[in-house]
């Protein structure tokens, strides 16, 4: 589903959320630190921050459904990639560098078109992480504009 | 913890992109970047409805919603639980969006190609933080007082108007104005730009803190930040600059891979990249006299509440200088008898040119000076005459009456601007020629004074 090409695009460092719904169709989302493309893209390992909203793993859990959203913010080229939820685990220590290090990436991203300032988030608790496994089903472009929605996978 | 919605309006500026998360009927869950959420009110909040995108297709079948917003005082994250009520297509808080939209939209030659189809107005049911998101607590300010960076205050706009009242003429006036943007406001980059001589027009009159003072520089109505601000008579505020441009871009792109091409891009004068930019309209008795531009490298400078001040500080202006139109324009000394006086040529200076060629161009009403271009219309059609009369005849001295009743000027007879037209010429031999100038001597009076010997040429 995820060739090398957008492989590439969404290991990045770019700017990532995940959405999730309850029961009552109530959406639900939260920010989303890394991610992680597997199995030769059929699977999407989405590292959300722990303290993130218990809510969105609660979701999860109960109905599977998912819909991970990227954006690169220096062009905002962007990609949706849905999904359904196979497992959760606490990410482990070796993987911290792997993943602070798209968080950095996206951080000179926003330096790049002068938010610097702005976004200095030293305060947000992007790491310690639990890896959400997601089995991808479909690749949509997001990038703003009147064919946002076309599927690219 | 939670807050009131009006404690959030830094969020709704559109500095950092917010997060859109719907669900469809069966069950899908979507999540979209937005750029802009506008504070509506207390309780409801609006979403622009440009595309009839998967975000917009779930409301319909499922009103439900969530916005994540981050505070850009603090980076604090908020997550805003809503409910869609109904869209507006026309209106007050229609017109903020679309305006803004289409101001940014300008900016890459894309106006009027993707238009605000609504404002869709949500029920704010619940506001709570963002708990990966935390805030930096030292960087909030208490909400019932004003923010640290606020300048559009009562007491600036006082001292403004004190400036103002002080300047014995337009050209003084104007840059009382701008110098005191940057004295009481702290705006170092600031433009005003008066009503042109063609309908739907302005023109750059004076500029303060770019390298290019960009003295009759145009723009269309409609064009830019500075055009829609005229076109629409509202003041627009954009503090986002960048990501909105960006966001244009990409639509742009995709639109041209669709085979759609561009109109030309218009160029304004300015900063290269201004990260926030202000236009407020300088309207009296609803004539559109100018509009001011205030632009920041900040990308965080107007606040909600500076509102009001702002709406003042337009209208302030706009009487200011159409007063002193008029004032200039009844100024006239009663008898206007120029003797011929020969031009005063300064000292030879060998580092100087010694010759300058002006070709007037009769059909695109256009002086270029050794083959550059230097000014067209009004301006153009008055320097070519004052030049012209000196060859002739050896006159340096004119006055306003004389050229106000020259019909070979084509000047019109109700509020032809004269003065102003002359104050712009001023300002672009200064800035283009500083061997041709003109210099006032009195009122209604001034000088053709001469640093060079000058080449007349007449082309249709």
């Amino acid at each position: 589903m995820l060739d090398k090409s957008l492989t590439e695009f969404l290991e990045q460092g770019l700017a990532i959320h995940i959405g999730t719904r309850n029961a009552a169709l109530r959406p639900n989302g939260c920010r989303v630190t890394a991610v992680r493309v597997e199995e030769q893209g059929r699977h999407l390992v989405a590292y959300l921050p722990k303290a993130a909203t218990p809510a969105v793993l609660e979701d999860l859990r109960g109905n599977g459904q998912a819909a991970v959203s990227f954006a690169r913010p220096t062009d905002d080229r962007a990609v949706q990639v849905k999904g359904e939820f196979i497992s959760v685990r606490d990410a482990e220590s070796s993987e911290e560098a792997f993943v602070l290090g798209q968080w950095q990436a996206l951080l000179g991203e926003l330096d790049a078109i002068g938010l610097a300032a702005l976004t200095s988030t030293s305060a947000w608790l992007m790491w310690p992480c639990v890896a959400v496994k997601i089995r991808v089903t479909a690749v949509f472009s997001q990038t703003p504009g009147p064919e946002a929605g076309a599927v690219l996978s | 913890m939670s807050l009131g919605l009006e404690q959030l309006t830094p969020c709704f500026q559109g500095i950092l992109p917010s997060m859109f998360f719907t669900c469809a009927q069966d069950g899908t869950p979507n999540a979209a970047f937005l750029s802009h959420v506008d504070y509506v009110d207390a309780t409801h909040v609006a979403l622009s409805f440009q595309f009839f995108n998967k975000s917009r297709r779930n409301i319909n079948e499922n009103p439900y919603a969530m916005v994540r917003v981050i505070d850009p005082d603090n980076n604090q994250g908020w997550a805003l639980r809503l409910k869609f009520e109904r869209s507006e297509t026309s209106g007050p808080i229609f017109d903020r969006m679309f305006l803004r939209i289409e101001a940014i939209a300008s900016y890459v030659g894309l106006k009027g190609t993707f238009k605000l189809k609504a404002a869709d107005i949500y029920l704010v049911e619940s506001v709570e933080q963002v708990p990966e998101e935390p805030g930096r607590q030292e960087r909030w300010s208490p909400p019932t007082r004003r923010r640290p960076d606020a300048v559009f205050t009562m007491k600036a706009l006082q001292e403004l108007s004190a400036r103002m009242t002080a300047a014995p003429n337009l050209d003084q006036l104007l840059e009382s104005i701008l110098s005191g943007i940057k004295e009481y406001f702290g705006f170092s980059h600031s433009m005003i730009l008066l009503a042109g001589e063609k309908p739907n027009t302005l023109v750059t009159i004076a500029s303060r803190g770019y390298p290019q003072r960009g003295a009759g520089a145009e723009v269309q109505f409609g064009e830019g930040i500075i055009g829609v601000v005229a076109e629409a008579q509202q003041p627009i505020r954009i503090s986002g600059l960048i990501r909105g441009i960006l966001y244009a871009a990409a639509v742009r792109r995709r639109a041209e891979d669709k085979g759609w091409r561009p109109q030309e891009s218009v160029r304004l004068p300015g900063l290269e990249n201004p990260s926030s930019q202000l236009g407020v309209p300088l309207v009296v008795r609803g004539e559109l006299v100018g509009v001011l531009c205030i632009e920041s490298q900040t990308p965080y400078r107007f606040h909600e509440e500076d509102k009001n001040t702002i709406e003042l500080l337009g209208a302030s202006l706009a009487i200011a200088i159409q007063n002193m139109q008029l004032k200039e324009a009844e100024e006239e000394p009663a008898a206007a008898s120029p003797a011929a006086t020969p031009v005063r040529v300064p000292q030879a200076n060998p580092t100087k040119r010694t010759g300058r060629e002006l070709t007037y161009y009769r059909t695109e009403e256009v002086v270029m000076l050794d083959g550059e271009y230097l000014i067209r219309s009004l301006p153009a059609r008055i320097l070519w005459k004052l030049l012209q009369t000196h060859q002739r005849d050896g006159r340096a001295e004119f006055t306003n009456r004389e050229l106000r009743l020259d019909k070979s000027l084509g000047l019109p007879d109700f509020k032809d601007n004269l003065e102003t037209r002359l104050l712009l010429l001023r300002r672009r031999l200064d800035e283009k020629a500083e061997d041709i100038r003109l210099v006032p001597i009195g009122r209604g009076r001034f000088a053709l004074e001469l640093g060079c010997s000058i080449q007349l040429t007449e082309k249709n």
